[in-house]
């Protein structure tokens, strides 16, 4: 082969690869997405599902229907070259046949489903299975991209390639979004979305919003008390533990300060004005019962 | 649904860092009270190496690199801390997941502090960071930039300096909810809206923050290096922001992709419901897994 022709065939290999680096970030597109909907999906299931059904027919039509394909060509070859990863790359392509089932029946059973049949049980069992195919899958793509991907143009030779190489011509759907809003107009919208939201999966149980401010504000309030008495603690503790008779509990006593004794901007030490009050009334009160009523 | 894991760090961080933050306590109070907490915060596992040899001029900084074979993409994280403190563990290991989801070698840069060293110091060191990230043969489209809270404040501006400079722009940037505007803000929007409900941050202490950032030079806060809600977007890379719809820092992200989607660049903003500030870092909740999935999902969407 000339030194022309080998170049070709590296170039070809560098952009098989390239498309496949492609494919998974079209991937993980489409896996963020359908984490984005997931959880919503018990509360607004007439939004959602058309979006989540053509997310599943755009992962069963490209990715398992083209990009896998392309994948299990080349570790077919990798096997072929390095016998000990024979067990890792069954267990892969395994994985693949599995995902595109899952795919599959998830497919079906969202196109199938009322949007009421989605708010109850049954949506709540899809949305359990979607979170676990989306686990799956993003677990997989790690493990293609850290074994193999970084390993592939190094070990298989212009023959290899000559194998796995083989242009379908088939492009990414999200390469371009024109494309995409022709065959999936819903996602294609989905993904023109300028903010998304991630929880609030379920109705809030009713505490109104005044409520709920009350709550928050005596917790700030009983979070600061707590923080003025580990600051009283503070202040005072390293004092009295050093106590050890009373010559160092006169040196305490006497090194006692109103800002030593401060909580709440207040000496703890000094009467509250309530106490002052109410002791006054009743010492007026005993000293002249009569004036005083 | 919120996680009771989440619910009790919302708790939490209202009863400690928030009343730390209502409270005028010392600089050197806040930094020694956040070392008591990191205890709590796990090491990095071992599959992941931490190599601290590669010091900046000013300021210490570490590679993270996952034992499980990285791809040539590399994470820059600026931490979080109101730009005088820093969760110094709980920013490590939150770079050492995102690394490992996303494969990528993780950069994290200790970026000097306030008040002992005031703007433009921090923002000087990211510049350094991100220059000998580059001069190391890192192709710029396989870099991102990171930060949690002031870190996705310096991220910005580092991304506004980055284009001014004409210095080669990185694929993305990854902004936690950044801390965007450091003028008084508007008298309405989130943090009004927000000020009871967001679990962590409080602005009663906001002025001494920015009085200690800027030393001297307040007239700063309308730079937009300093509040980068206030720069100019056009040319930057494609942005992906997470914040909470209980968070006082909720507007400042959303000006932001407002901003950016205004003069084209690709932005995005997630909007997570009652989650705490820096959720992403909170490794005990799950809904800091799925946060960080989703930003290795950017990651790879961008950096394929």
């Amino acid at each position: 082969m000339t030194s022309k022709a080998a170049t070709g065939n590296q170039a070809s290999a560098a952009a098989f690869m390239q498309r496949l680096r492609h494919d998974h970030a079209g991937l993980s597109r489409m896996l963020r997405a359908i984490d984005g909907m997931v959880d919503r999906l018990a509360t607004q299931p007439g939004a959602l599902q058309p979006v989540l059904v053509e997310a599943f027919a755009y992962l069963l039509h490209y990715q398992h229907g083209y990009h896998h394909p392309r994948e299990d060509r080349l570790f077919e070859r990798i096997r072929g070259k390095q016998p000990a990863l024979a067990d890792i790359l069954a267990r892969l392509a395994e994985e693949h046949r599995a995902g595109q089932g899952e795919a599959a029946r998830l497919a079906e059973d969202l196109a199938a489903a009322t949007p009421d049949q989605l708010r109850g049980k049954k949506g709540e069992r899809v949305v359990t299975r979607i979170q676990r195919y989306l686990r799956h899958a993003r677990l997989h793509m790690r493990n293609e991209e850290a074994v193999f991907y970084a390993r592939a143009e190094k070990i298989l030779n212009r023959a290899d390639w000559a194998e796995i190489v083989d242009d379908d011509g088939f492009q990414d759907p999200l390469a371009d979004m024109d494309a995409l809003a022709e065959e999936y107009p819903e996602l294609a919208a989905h993904f023109d979305l300028p903010a998304r939201y991630l929880g609030q999966s379920r109705k809030r149980i009713g505490v109104s919003r005044m409520a709920r401010h009350q709550i928050l504000e005596l917790t700030d309030l009983y979070g600061g008390l707590m923080h003025e008495g580990f600051d009283l603690t503070r202040r005072n503790a390293n004092r009295l533990l050093a106590v050890r008779g009373p010559l160092d509990l006169l040196r305490a006593a006497t090194s006692i300060t109103s800002d030593s004794l401060r909580f709440v901007g207040q000496c703890v030490a000094r009467p509250s004005r309530w106490a002052i009050n109410t002791g006054s009334d009743l010492l007026l009160a005993r000293i002249k019962p009569a004036q005083h009523e | 649904m919120v996680s009771w894991q989440t619910r009790t760090a919302n708790l939490l961080g209202r009863l400690t860092i928030r009343q730390a933050l209502k409270r005028e306590l010392s600089v050197t109070d806040m930094r020694k009270q956040i070392l008591r907490m990191e205890r709590f915060f796990p090491d990095v596992a071992d599959d992941i190496h931490i190599d601290t040899e590669l010091r900046l001029t000013h300021c210490d900084a570490e590679w993270l690199t996952p034992a499980s074979g990285p791809t040539e993409r590399v994470i820059l994280h600026l931490p979080g801390g109101a730009f005088m403190t820093r969760f110094q563990r709980a920013e490590r290991f939150f770079l050492a997941r995102l690394c490992r989801a996303a494969h990528a070698r993780g950069r994290l840069v200790f970026y000097r502090l306030a008040p002992e060293d005031p703007y433009p110091a921090g923002l000087d060191d990211c510049l350094e960071a991100y220059q000998q990230i580059l001069d190391s043969g890192v192709a710029p489209e396989h870099l991102f930039i990171s930060g949690i809270s002031a870190g996705g404040c310096l991220a910005l501006a580092l991304l506004l300096k980055l284009r001014d400079r004409r210095i080669p722009l990185p694929a993305g940037a990854l902004l936690m909810s950044p801390a965007a505007d450091f003028t008084d803000g508007p008298e309405e929007g989130s943090r009004v809206d927000n000020a009871r409900l967001d679990a962590v941050l409080s602005l009663e202490n906001g002025d001494q923050i920015r009085r200690l950032y800027l030393g001297e030079r307040t007239e700063l806060i309308t730079h937009p290096y300093v509040s980068p809600v206030l720069g100019d977007y056009a040319g930057l890379p494609p942005m992906f922001f997470q914040v909470s719809n209980s968070e006082i820092l909720l507007d400042d992200s959303r000006c932001c992709v407002e901003r950016a989607r205004a003069v084209g660049v690709p932005a995005e903003i997630e909007i997570w419901d009652r989650m705490p500030h820096g959720w992403q870092a909170l490794s005990f909740t799950p809904e800091s897994g799925r946060a960080i999935n989703r930003l290795a999902d950017f990651i790879r969407e961008h950096c394929p």
